[in-house]
């Protein structure tokens, strides 16, 4: 699938606005939200990659998340440059997906976002465990704190991964993890290694993972150690990637937009219930959007009553 | 002896998470429903023994004759509502979208239980909440002796019904291809949705035990943790195997407490999961490999 | 006696019966013979339930099975042997007979049912306790007919017979059902690609093209046809 110029000019057009834009901008809300905007776009990607595309629906974002933030945060707060320490969260990302993913690769199926699940959640508890209370940034850190700084790095975050991701998915690479999530042993037949894919995507996909969970603890300035442990970072990427559309590059982008945009809106208007709210909205958009926005007129085309096929007359005899 | 003292909580423990764990196991077992809201359902049940008992003095043990069926009814409707329409949908998307879905009833049920209830930890303390007896020795609470008993009783009975009767067989058949099962004459839709009432009402069970210890808004996700984690050891199909399975994490996390000390019990579980998701992935105690 | 009428059916967007009609009659065996995605299999899944018709109507002694959800088909006396066979693979031989029998008379009468269901297959009998999955695919065959018979139906359909079966064990099964049908007057409704088998079977056979029907008459007669032997033996 190649790309049309057009869409070469709009992502052009729309990469040049975000590099321009905290010129233009005061304040500091404007910017942290496109932060997590940013955020969010990058994970919920990187798990449409392993989940979307190569089939393997990974419940456990969390635990590379966290991973990437600890091993971040560990290493900035002892002195290490952030250009060389949220790298490191990517890296350390990967290895726990090397430990702990392609072990799990060999699962089928359902046992393997079970897998996964409980990991996420065992480490949560574990890091509560080992790392209780907060982490706070150290003197310096807080004077020379610049949160322009931390939206370019998120948004460097985010065009790398998305740029990857895009590469990735419209190479011979990843046709291999298309064809491993049809159907694995007809890949086989045709001499697909559907490990070898499998474990591809996911490299990929852990290690941006744990490249935003860096970019998280870099941006925070204060938070429980175990926070991006916390379940929600596991099931935000994938709600996000259902409302936007499973599989599909833009599904995750337009996933991410409407998330953030109702979550700040529910946050600010609904007060105490806003999270009941959130989770009755959560049950509705899977209960009504199994195929997200972007599968809307598919779903919608399908919704139109059989007369209309059946009018248009029988079909050419064929004998 | 103190080991002795600490095998016992620990199969005490054990018994308890099992308990917790048999509902998912015949709802995601059996229905491949990823009921991530199990271990909230369990804590609404704890709640409403904390008030049976507070306002009616009655015995959490008593009131499972109307927590149970509650419970059960209320399983009806979280079908009916929430998850019958994803019945024909494949294993795996089946998975995805229940979990969604569950999750997202986790946030509902906590939320509401949080404004209602508040934050605060409550805890039903009976007559006997306090007593032990002395067994050679070794101090076994009552509660304690009751938990193990009801979790016998309760997952060994289902074990029966499931093996025995011709409901348990078709709930069985139902599981291995649903297509053909109706087939069979099987009624498909109305056997999944009683077996749904069923293991919310086997998480009633357990919440009657956990008033017994601690209820607050937040434990729901902590139990659901532990139930899924004896859903994978004991694999799936297989129901006495959560008994088993219970007690083995019981016994593994309360000698990690004996020999490392109390910070690492979470660990003790995630060992264990990741060498059998690893070694044996289709469970200690399973009959299917792999999905 | 079993009769489809003018029925339409859908696979989602796609049509695939047009205006298909046909009549099944008591104790005898009929046969619809046609090649690979007719539409052969869409008409048993109607029958049997699984699919409902967009426009036309299929009875059964006069009650609508259409209507009907496809778990009560069973109860009506018409029983199905899906295609692949479909065996509960976790549950052993007697396990699947079991089943079969799950509704009303049957499940009272299902241990003399069950004798006889042995004495048609005594292989059976031999692999009682094994699991099905274990079984060869003749074996299976043989288990999926003996469980769709341990409801005791008056009309057995079956959903491609011969599908991955070596031709001695499809000759034998074929002996069986010609057995049962006489002996036990059970009417047998038999979709099938195999058409020499099938019409060599049957009393009464069908043909179906691209989702109609093109054909059809006494099955000897067939056999002999110019069309068929063209079209599906590959005779000029």
């Amino acid at each position: 699938m190649a790309i049309e110029s057009k869409w070469y000019a709009l992502t052009g057009a729309a990469l040049a606005v975000a590099v321009l834009l905290p010129l233009g901008m005061h304040g500091q809300y404007g910017l942290s939200i496109l932060c997590m905007l940013f955020l969010y776009i990058t994970l919920s990607q990187s798990w449409n990659i392993l989940g979307g595309y190569a089939g393997q629906v990974n419940v456990g974002q969390a635990a590379f998340f966290g991973v990437g933030a600890l091993t971040t945060r560990l290493l900035w707060l002892h002195g290490t440059p952030f250009p060389l320490a949220i790298p490191a969260g990517g890296i350390a990302s990967v290895v726990l997906a090397v430990v702990v993913g392609f072990p799990a690769l060999r699962l089928r199926g359902h046992y393997f976002a079970i897998g996964t699940l409980a990991v996420a959640w065992i480490a949560h508890i574990t890091v509560g465990n080992l790392f209780p209370g907060i982490s706070f940034l150290t003197g310096r850190h807080v004077a020379t704190y610049s949160l322009v700084l931390r939206y370019y790095v998120f948004l460097v975050i985010m065009v790398a991964a998305l740029t990857t991701i895009y590469l990735t998915v419209n190479s011979r690479i990843g046709l291999g993890v298309e064809a491993t999530r049809d159907d694995e042993d007809a890949a086989q037949t045709v001499g697909v290694n559907i490990v070898k894919y499998k474990i591809i995507a996911f490299a990929i996909s852990s290690f941006f993972v744990g490249l935003a969970g860096g970019g998280f603890a870099f941006f925070n300035a204060s938070y429980y150690w175990y926070l991006p442990f916390g379940l929600m970072w596991c099931f935000e990427p994938i709600l996000i990637v259902f409302i936007g559309g499973v599989g599909t590059f833009v599904g995750p982008i337009v996933g991410s937009l409407c998330y953030v945009a109702l979550k700040e809106i529910f946050a600010f208007t609904l007060g105490e219930i806003n999270i009941l709210i959130f989770g009755v909205v959560f049950i509705l958009t899977i209960l009504f959007f199994p195929r997200g926005i972007v599968g809307l007129p598919a779903a919608l085309h399908h919704a139109w009553p059989r007369r209309l096929h059946g009018e248009v007359g029988e079909r050419a005899n064929v004998r | 002896m103190e080991f002795a003292q600490f095998l016992t909580y620990g199969i005490i423990n054990g018994a308890i998470y099992a308990l917790v764990a048999i509902g998912l196991a015949l709802i995601m077992g059996i229905m491949g429903i990823f009921n991530l809201a199990q271990g909230s359902l369990a804590m609404l049940a704890a709640y409403a023994s904390f008030f049976l008992f507070q306002r009616w003095g009655l015995d959490p043990f008593l009131s499972l004759a109307l927590t149970m069926p509650a419970g059960f009814l209320c399983g009806l409707l979280l079908h009916k509502g929430l998850f019958e329409w994803m019945s024909g949908y494949a294993p795996g998307q089946k998975l995805r979208n229940s979990m969604l879905v569950a999750f997202g009833l986790v946030l509902v049920i906590e939320n509401i239980a949080t404004v209602l209830w508040t934050a605060n930890e409550r805890c039903v303390t009976t007559a006997y909440s306090g007593a032990v007896v002395s067994v050679e020795g070794l101090r076994v609470p009552y509660t304690g002796l009751a938990a193990v008993g009801l979790s016998m009783v309760v997952i060994f009975g289902l074990h029966f019904f499931l093996k025995r009767t011709l409901f348990g067989k078709s709930l069985w058949a139902i599981s291995q291809d649903h297509q053909t099962a109706n087939l069979m004459g099987i009624n498909v839709r109305r056997t999944t949705l009683i077996s749904f009432g069923l293991g919310v009402a086997l998480s009633a069970a357990a919440g009657a035990v956990i008033s017994l210890y601690t209820v607050s808004p937040a434990v729901g996700l902590d139990w659901t943790n532990k139930a899924l984690i004896l859903v994978v050891l004991a694999g799936v199909g297989s129901i006495k195997g959560i008994f088993y399975s219970g007690l083995l994490l019981g016994i593994v996390e309360v000698l990690s407490v004996y020999f490392v000390g109390v910070h690492y019990t979470g660990v003790a579980g995630l060992v264990i999961f990741i060498l059998v998701l690893m070694f044996r992935p289709q469970g200690l105690f399973g009959k299917r490999a792999g999905a | 006696m079993l009769e489809l009428s003018q029925l339409d059916i859908y696979h989602g967007d796609l049509q695939a019966l047009w205006n298909v009609s046909l009549t099944v009659r008591d104790r005898e065996i009929t046969t619809l013979i046609g090649s690979n995605g007719a539409g052969k299999s869409t008409a048993l899944m109607a029958i049997a339930g699984l699919l409902k018709p967009a426009k036309g109507t299929i009875s059964f002694n006069g009650v609508r099975l259409d209507k009907l959800p496809a778990h009560k088909i069973v109860d009506i006396g018409i029983s199905m042997v899906p295609e692949g066979r479909r065996v509960f693979p976790e549950m052993t031989v007697t396990g699947n007979l079991e089943i079969g029998a799950f509704v009303g008379q049957a499940r009272r009468e299902r241990q003399k049912t069950m004798e006889w269901v042995y004495e048609v297959f005594p292989k059976l009998r031999d692999r009682a306790r094994q699991q099905a999955s274990t079984l060869s695919g003749g074996e299976q065959q043989m288990l999926a007919i003996g469980r769709a018979l341990m409801s005791r139906p008056r009309l057995l359909l079956i959903d491609e017979l011969s599908l991955g079966l070596a031709p001695v064990v499809v000759e034998k099964i074929s002996e069986v059902l010609r057995e049962i049908n006489k002996a036990n007057g059970i009417g047998i409704f038999l979709v099938e690609q195999n058409v020499q088998m099938a019409l060599e079977l049957a009393d009464t056979g069908y043909i179906i093209e691209n989702g109609r029907i093109v054909g059809h008459g006494d099955a000897g007669t067939l056999l002999e046809s110019k069309e068929v032997k063209e079209a599906y033996l590959g005779i000029a």
